[in-house]
């Protein structure tokens, strides 16, 4: 009855000022209040009960409540709580009281509403652009219901340039990204740098943006989402795909077969293996240890190889539908799998052991982006970034999804908060990861792979879910629609969140150890990144301009 | 006279054309033994022959601040190599015996790492501009090792010449040689720095820097840089050979010379797999912490050289 | 020590021997449910459409030249491989092959085209009901993919209307 007794507790605090409040069952709370008594909930819920913030989202709700409503969610880890405060805003006065200055984890999201609907948070102080190119034209926001999902504005100007703060004194600048052979993704991180060391730091970023909530609303269907959810990154994909179906299978109260979770889990788990194992690689090779890099990624090449057996690719599994998975593990590949997890084993002990012993890259490691527990709570960081200082948090056991409160495993947190810590606790995930595998192949019930659903899914309702990806807790958003599509979906992956972590991370710092600390939080930008529209410019050579680009492809198309 | 003239000439050319013979297939050894410890196939040995061939057609692009003094300093780096190539005797005298000693040769050692500096704040960026600096930072420390090496030798030797203090001349003391001993190990461990490689190849970081001050650089001039790296790993080979360990020149059998000549190519060799295996081991240092196990260095470095001029 | 744990490392990496295969020379043998590119049989296709209509990236085009014939075209540009069309398929048609070295120069080589000859239903000619509620596009009528342009039409009205209703990628052809 967690749900309900904190609901209590609200309305014993606030009473009349809760406008409404949905309790689909134990883990979940919606609380409708008033849109000038947001900021002072939120406090409450932030401050006095200490819960932890997930995501605050903007929607377009005019073609059916005639409003647009904005959501700030927050996670009681302690009572596996995930609570949504909303508020609903009228199209003429699209303004909210901003958060930002009570909970600094929330600026990102509060700039992406501004940018993308047009919701204004009032006394936010950063309030530049974040998603959209500089260039888009003011008023012009792409997620509002009446843009259509492939519109390029006319009057985009290619040459203008985000404007940076000034340069404090005594710092040089220097660009880091978005072209960087450390990065595989282009970000860009504008330093201050006194001498070698690391005075501050501004980012752009959002280079990769692609267009997928716009499209999820507009053109996909419901089983066609799980397939772009996976694209969204190139390595967590299939935690975003379960996120998404767990939300709408949360949104119409669908109940799995049991089946179908222990196969979800073991996927999951799956690519936990794999993604651990690259990171560990990376790691070393950005410090410059090339060795281990190239054996982390020959100790990691069989659970790919087991994948693409299993599912019929390496990475992107396309497993999940709504109210089920498509693929079945037979017995044969139970036994296979349970070789190469066998081997994964005996192969990762001794690297892990000489690892922990290798004083050459703990020099390169300790005390390097450190990031303690105020900064993981007050920029709401999360993964083995935030378990690193020592906050137990884990979305598999506070959150509990798929199989997970059927199977026993230990949640790793170490005490330094560097990034020899973050080596330390994901290396030794693995060894988690595997013996959930192992329960879930024991524990697998015979049964059905999928639900028959035969009516279509009702419409309006909201469903949450918080799926812990590599990185740390992944949060979709979900709320269903007419025409067998949602009417919003919203991502928030983890790299959202611990990106705003990193200024902290790297101030006072020098600058070779800038990569290795951006590193540590296991970037994964295209996560990060998902939504805009249409874009048509090649991105290529930098030489020519989007004009004469598109002159270019014109004189070819016309000239056959 | 002449024909000593005639002998200096041949006896340089043979080195520089063995130097530039054999630098890539050097680089190639190491690149294939980097591959084996990392457990994949690797490039072909004879590859970085046609990694030079390929640079040296590409287009030539200057894009640094200073595009003349980018050019001298690549005429000027691997100039400076094959210079020291000639100084060194290579399994049999040194070319330039009378003509030049061992001040000389530290000079144009340093001049080595001043090209790379030159490269680097010529080229004026700010990437270019932090390896240019982390590279004077870490010359300052670094290069009077191996000067205090050869002074070592001299001290002992009680000459400047090359060939008597390129002959193993720090172990050359009537009583236990301390100072040869110690200036051996600090040599073996600040090797790799000589030669640019992991742990220590902290002004050229890929991952960190963009390639530092090489960063400007593209097509022909990238491959004298490169051409000149190659060089420095067997030219600073061959002396540390021939400062540690010389010997096998005092055979009188017939043909006695040519093994010997031979063999001093075979320790270079093993010298090259020494370095490979320890760069694949290792995790590259940060600046600061490089410049401290210098300067550490540096200090038993004097000592040493205090002992060898009490006669140890 | 820290040497020691580098020769436990350079032991481990030696143990392993060499792992990589000079690919393209010799390649690595593919499981049998790899998802490669669907293959389409004509000879069991009866023009239902559905796997067009669960297409996530709309590469299958469905087009009625008249009462009697179809025209199905899959046009792989940007097929994901994600196995759909070939889950849904209620005759089996449509199976995923082992091919994935599927680069060319040549656009239309990704492209498979099926005429197919239908046979009406009696009542009102034309008709089938997707197999759940939620594989169905809501899309009821007539329909009429641009084939010459190769584009996806979004309305279902769209053939009552002269205007294409949207505009897709302009993509290069061959």
């Amino acid at each position: 009855m967690i749900a309900r007794e904190m609901f209590e507790e609200f309305k014993s605090r606030f009473g009349p000022l809760i406008d409404r409040a949905d309790l689909p069952n134990d883990r979940r709370l919606f609380v409708y209040v008033d849109r000038s008594v947001v900021k002072f909930v939120c406090q409450h819920i932030f401050r006095e009960l200490d819960a932890r913030y997930v995501a605050s989202i903007g929607s377009d709700d005019r073609p059916f409540s005639g409003k647009f409503l904005v959501a700030h969610n927050f996670a009681f880890d302690k009572d596996h709580l995930l609570c949504s405060v909303l508020t609903q805003l009228p199209e003429n006065d699209l303004k909210i009281d901003s958060i930002t200055n009570m909970v600094p984890a929330a600026s990102w999201a509060e700039r992406e509403m501004y940018d993308l609907l047009g919701i204004e948070p009032v006394g936010h102080e950063y309030l530049k652009r974040l998603v959209l190119p500089d260039g888009w034209p003011e008023n012009h926001h792409p997620l509002r219901k009446d843009v259509p999902w492939n519109e390029v504005p006319e009057d985009y100007n290619e040459d203008a340039e985000f404007k940076f703060g000034e340069t404090p004194e005594g710092c040089t600048v220097v660009p880091f990204g978005p072209f960087h052979p450390t990065l595989d993704e282009p970000a860009h991180f504008r330093l201050y740098v006194e001498g070698e060391m690391v005075r501050g730091c501004e980012y752009r970023g959002f280079m990769v943006h692609r267009g997928i909530e716009k499209l999820a609303e507009s053109v996909m269907s419901y089983n066609d989402i799980p397939l772009l959810a996976e694209r969204i990154c190139g390595i967590c994909g299939c935690v975003h795909s379960v996120a998404y179906v767990q939300a709408v299978e949360e949104a119409a109260a669908l109940k799995l077969p049991l089946r179908a979770e222990y196969i979800r889990t073991i996927m999951l788990e799956l690519e936990r293996l794999h993604s651990h194992l690259l990171w560990v690689g990376l790691a070393c090779h950005i410090v410059g240890f090339d060795t281990l890099f190239m054996q982390s990624f020959r100790i990691r090449e069989p659970i790919m190889w087991i994948a693409e057996k299993i599912s019929g690719n390496r990475k992107t599994y396309a497993i999940c539908v709504v109210g089920g998975v498509r693929r079945d593990i037979n017995d044969e590949l139970k036994d296979e799998l349970r070789g190469v997890l066998d081997k994964l084993e005996s192969e990762w002990r001794p690297v892990v052991a000489a690892v922990s012993k290798d004083r050459n890259i703990q020099k390169r490691t300790r005390d390097v982006g450190v990031a303690n527990k105020f900064v993981v709570k007050s920029a709401g960081l999360v993964g083995p970034v935030a378990r690193a200082a020592g906050v137990d948090i884990d979305c598999r056991r506070d959150h509990p999804y798929a199989a997970y409160d059927r199977v026993n495993f230990d949640v790793i947190t170490a005490q330094d908060a560097d990034v020899w810590s973050r080596l330390v606790v994901r290396m030794n995930e693995v060894f988690e990861s595997i013996k959930i595998i192992r329960q879930c192949l024991d524990k697998m019930e015979d049964g059905p792979l999928q639900l028959e659903i035969k009516d279509e899914l009702p419409a309006g309702r909201m469903g949450l879910s918080s799926v812990e990806a590599p990185r740390g807790e992944s949060h979709h958003f979900v709320i269903t629609g007419e025409n067998n599509r949602p009417r919003r979906w919203r991502v928030r992956a983890p790299t959202y969140q611990n990106l705003q972590g990193v200024p902290a991370m790297i101030k006072d710092q020098q600058i070779a150890d800038m990569t290795i600390s951006l590193g540590s939080i296991d970037p994964c930008f295209s996560c990060t990144d998902r939504l805009e529209t249409v874009d048509l410019r090649s991105g290529a050579v930098k030489v020519w301009s989007q004009e004469e680009l598109l002159e270019k492809t014109w004189e070819k198309v016309t000239a056959k | 006279m002449d024909g000593s003239v005639v002998w200096r000439i041949l006896g340089g050319a043979l080195n520089v054309g063995l130097v530039l013979l054999l630098a890539p297939l050097g680089h190639g050894v190491l690149r294939k033994v980097t591959a084996r410890v990392q457990s994949r196939q690797g490039p072909p040995l004879l590859q970085p022959y046609f990694d030079l061939l390929k640079l040296l057609g590409k287009e030539d692009i200057e894009s640094g601040e200073t595009p003349p003094m980018q050019r001298f300093a690549a005429y000027l780096s691997l100039a400076a190599v094959l210079t020291v190539a000639c100084l060194v005797p290579m399994g049999f005298r040194s070319p330039m015996n009378g003509a030049a000693d061992i001040i000389l040769l530290i000079y144009l050692l340093t001049l080595c790492g001043v090209c790379t500096l030159l490269a680097g704040l010529a080229a004026g960026s700010t990437y270019s501009l932090v390896g240019a600096s982390r590279e004077m930072m870490s010359m300052i420390t670094l290069e009077p090792l191996l000067a205090i090496a050869l002074i070592v030798g001299a001290v002992h030797t009680g000459s400047f010449r090359l060939d008597a203090v390129l002959n193993g001349s720090v172990y050359q003391v009537s009583r236990f040689p301390w100072s040869g001993l110690i200036m051996l190990a600090i040599m073996v461990l600040s090797f790799q720095a000589f030669v640019q490689r992991v742990p220590f190849d902290t002004s050229e970081a890929e991952t960190e820097l963009m390639e530092g001050p090489l960063m400007e650089y593209s097509g022909p001039k990238l491959a004298l840089f490169k051409y000149a790296q190659m060089a420095k790993l067997v030219v600073y080979s061959a002396l540390f050979v021939r400062l540690f360990v010389p010997w096998g020149s005092g055979f009188t059998f017939p043909l006695a010379g040519l093994v010997f000549w031979a063999m001093f190519w075979v320790k270079v060799l093993v010298m090259v797999l020494l370095v490979t295996l320890v760069a694949a081991t290792h995790a590259r240092y940060r600046i600061d912490q490089a410049i401290r196990f210098f300067a550490s260095l540096f200090a038993v470095a004097l000592g040493a050289l205090v002992l060898a001029s009490y006669g140890y | 020590m820290s040497v020691l744990s580098k020769f436990e490392e350079t032991i481990i990496c030696l143990k392993a021997g060499r792992v990589t295969l000079p690919y393209p020379a010799q390649a690595r043998p593919l499981p049998e449910n790899f998802r490669g590119r669907p293959i389409f049989n004509a000879a069991k296709c009866v023009g239902c459409a559905g796997c067009a209509n669960n297409c996530p990236a709309r590469e299958i085009l469905v087009y009625d030249v008249c009462q009697e014939i179809r025209i199905l075209q899959y046009l792989g540009r940007r097929c994901t491989y994600c196995g759909r069309c070939a889950d849904v398929c209620p005759e089996k048609a449509i199976t995923m092959s082992l091919e994935f070295e599927n680069a060319t120069a040549n656009i239309s080589d990704l492209g498979q085209k099926l005429d197919l000859f239908m046979s009406t239903c009696q009542r009102c000619g034309r008709c089938f009901k997707g197999v759940a509620a939620l594989e169905e596009l809501k899309m009821k009528g007539y329909r009429s993919d641009d084939i010459q342009n190769e584009r996806w039409i979004y309305r279902a009205t769209s053939f009552l209307e002269s205007e294409p209703a949207v505009d897709d990628i302009k993509i290069e052809l061959d």
